[in-house]
């Protein structure tokens, strides 16, 4: 998996791209810790170019969500392909992450 | 038309790469649209991965058989291992109302393999755990 950090205002942008599963999810989680210990608190990670997560990827996106909660930040996911929705409907994230459709409505959720 | 493919795999983990290229190649073949493959990638991923990560408590070598079957649009899988004993189907369910910070993490594996698939079925004979797993074709 490769990961582009970038910035819009306040917002850090996590862009994804390949598999997010056993062998790389701690790449994403590392980098999420790093985040929140610069004290950045809107996070945004775009799954455009993701192909494949499983639950080990799934965990590391609960485990930044709780992170950033406790410290009274926002993720927010955008760009999910199509096929991979129904994973995060049964793992019951549609109703706890925001997700958007685009990377520009998804910025606009922060507001 | 109908086909069966077995692996036999061992048990470590960059194993699951050949799992995951022979089920993309499966599907490719038989035109299962993006998510059907994906989703049986997933399905074996999960189990695939417990299985060498938590199965097995020596240092040896153990074979890991599956068995991917396409017979009258349904598809049959079966998971053949002489690891511990697990049967998935008594695992806990993760509670997926609760609330994000007092959300388990955890579980979630079993439990999407027990949604993306209609039957799962568990035995241990012979000293094996033989898993059934069945996904009807619409």
């Amino acid at each position: 998996m490769e990961l582009v950090e970038k910035r819009d205002g306040d917002v850090t942008i996590l862009v994804l791209n390949g598999r997010l599963d056993s062998n790389t999810s701690k790449i994403l989680e590392d980098k999420v810790m790093d985040i929140l210990r610069l004290g950045n608190k809107k996070v945004l990670m775009d799954f455009l170019d993701v192909d494949y997560i499983n639950s080990t990827g799934l965990r590391v996106l609960l485990l930044a969500l709780q992170q950033l909660k406790k410290n009274q930040g926002k993720l927010i996911l955008c760009c999910i392909k199509d096929y991979m929705k129904e994973v995060f409907e049964i793992s019951g994230y549609t109703e706890i992450f925001p997700i958007f459709a685009t990377q520009d409505d998804a910025v606009k959720g922060f507001a | 038309m109908d086909e069966v493919v077995v692996l036999r795999l061992s048990n470590h983990l960059p194993e699951l790469d050949r799992l995951a290229e022979a089920v993309e190649a499966f599907g490719e073949r038989h035109d299962f649209p993006r998510k059907m493959i994906y989703q049986i990638r997933l399905v074996l991923d999960e189990l695939l991965t417990n299985v060498i990560s938590y199965g097995f408590s020596d240092d040896k070598n153990h074979e890991i058989v599956v068995e991917i079957r396409l017979a009258d649009s349904r598809l049959l899988f079966r998971i053949e291992d002489d690891a511990a004993p697990f049967d998935p189907l008594r695992a806990d369910t993760p509670d997926l109302t609760s609330t994000v910070e007092d959300r388990a993490i955890g579980g979630l594996g079993i439990h999407l393999v027990r949604k993306l698939m209609d039957i799962v079925r568990y035995e241990h004979r012979d000293g094996k755990n033989r898993l059934f797993l069945e996904k009807i074709i619409s």
